[in-house]
């Protein structure tokens, strides 16, 4: 299982409805990207860091490794903010407004992915793609991406113990080898998914299976009181960007 | 490498989504046709989902002796066809932003629009261009997922440009800075991911003769005629 979705499993907030934590999770991401970076970013990024760590109970160590993900992307591509091409400075020069420009950056997709992780840690994407049906997502699309879900983890443990098993053999000693064991590896995984899905298909066929794949959902319903104090915490967030905007800015 | 969340200003995010929006929605209408018609399909397209997911997790040995890791795109367009990528990849997408914390929900439309569109189309493209001139089967996959590698990261590299000019040369010279970090430095591994699409494709070949014939990447001769390349098939 892959580390976020098995946190969103044993999360204290698995049991809440999808939505209630969409609208504080997503709801983060959406003022992190809409709101000015300073001070609106650092607000939404401080709570949705008190959020993650203290009533959702994601453990530090989890968070920061996951964080740190995009964070690479985020630092690489604010780095070539910092200088500018061509202008009265050379052919390539330290950009005026570029170290700004560079945090200001940084700050906002720092924020934006902390919402998206609250959403991710607390919720599991099998809690999640059944519901997307009665969001009006067609029917086929979401038994395909269910599929697509479940058998995920089926191969990503079929390719680790297929690594292994090459490595056991001398299979990564030398680039030529490497090379070899990754070919090998890459078709396996097709040869293992058409092979399980052919299986499968046997499988649910001999239980009457008509083309839907009816999933139980554990029940959870929209927490009126949890969405309303999600919505207001957004709403003083945004107000408090505008108060402060002036006077930090 | 996809674009992080929140990196790309709300304007940008949107239009991008828009972009993608109609490959992604004529992708989805066929596969839904695929699916009522077939209904065995959805297991075989979810395998599909999942082995385009289990092959852009692979550590991919670059040539300059860095690692990362293939898109995918390549092998997905000439196995799937472009429109049944666009919603895998789409579906693909969606889990590493999810699963992974790659890419974002906000950037979204702008990594399917490089990743599950213009990729697949510009490796597809490459890849029956070459088959019709009569260029051997490896070689046009070579160059199919050579081409949709590097294009997925110029297209990154036009979308970064676009949301940052440069304040000296404004489109032009950002699209210079984030070609040089996203683009160039993507050649040695869009090489590395040719090379890797190559030896999966001979493999497959080997080993998966019936499951190639039903995606229609090999096409079994009529019986008497001298076969093509493999043995007892001719590719397409």
């Amino acid at each position: 299982m892959l580390p976020i979705d098995a946190a969103a499993h044993s999360s204290r907030w698995r049991r809440r409805h999808p939505v209630d934590k969409a609208v504080l999770g997503l709801g983060l991401t959406v003022l992190a990207v809409s709101l000015p970076p300073w001070p609106g970013a650092a607000l939404v990024l401080v709570t949705a860091l008190v959020v993650l760590l203290g009533p959702a109970g994601v453990p530090a160590r989890r968070l920061w490794r996951a964080y740190r993900v995009p964070l690479g992307f985020c630092v690489t591509g604010a780095l070539t903010l910092l200088v500018q091409v061509g202008g009265e400075g050379g052919w390539v020069s330290p950009a005026g407004d570029g170290p700004l420009r560079a945090g200001e950056l940084l700050l906002r997709t720092s924020a934006a992915s902390l919402g998206v992780l609250l959403f991710a840690f607390t919720t599991p994407l099998s809690d999640l793609l059944p519901r997307l049906v009665r969001a009006g997502v067609p029917a086929p699309l979401v038994d395909v991406a269910l599929v697509t879900y479940r058998m995920s983890f089926l191969l990503l443990d079929s390719v680790r113990r297929v690594r292994q098993a090459q490595a056991a053999r001398l299979g990564h000693t030398t680039r030529a080898a490497t090379w070899r064991s990754l070919g090998g590896l890459g078709a396996t995984a097709f040869v293992r998914s058409f092979d399980r899905a052919a299986r499968l298909q046997s499988g649910l066929a001999g239980r009457g299976y008509d083309g839907t794949l009816r999933v139980l959902v554990p029940e959870a319903r929209v927490s009126v009181r949890f969405t309303a104090l999600s919505v207001a915490l957004l709403g003083a967030l945004a107000a408090l960007t505008l108060v402060l905007e002036g006077p930090l800015s | 490498m996809h674009i992080a969340e929140g990196f790309l200003p709300p304007a940008h995010a949107v239009a991008w989504g828009a972009a993608a929006a109609p490959f992604v929605v004529h992708g989805a209408r066929s596969l839904i046709r695929e699916v009522r018609e077939h209904p065995e399909s959805t297991l075989l397209l979810g395998a599909s989902g999942a082995f385009t997911f289990v092959l852009s997790a692979l550590k991919l040995p670059s040539v300059t002796g860095s690692c990362s890791h293939p898109t995918g795109t390549g092998l997905g367009a000439i196995l799937f066809r472009p429109p049944v990528m666009a919603v895998l990849g789409t579906i693909t997408l969606l889990f590493q932003a999810l699963l992974l914390a790659h890419g974002g929900l906000t950037t979204l439309g702008a990594n399917v629009f490089s990743m599950a569109v213009v990729g697949p189309w510009a490796g597809y493209g490459v890849y029956r261009l070459l088959r019709r001139t009569g260029v051997p089967l490896m070689t046009a996959v070579f160059f199919g997922a050579f081409a949709a590698d590097l294009s997925t990261y110029c297209v990154t590299s036009v979308q970064l440009a676009l949301a940052f000019p440069d304040p000296g040369s404004g489109f032009v010279g950002a699209l210079g800075k984030f070609g040089s970090i996203f683009a160039v430095t993507q050649i040695p591994l869009a090489v590395s991911e040719g090379l890797l699409t190559v030896l999966v494709m001979r493999m497959l070949v080997q080993s998966s003769k019936g499951e190639l014939t039903r995606l229609g990447v090999l096409v079994t001769t009529a019986a008497g005629r001298k076969p093509a390349e493999p043995a007892g098939a001719v590719t397409r």
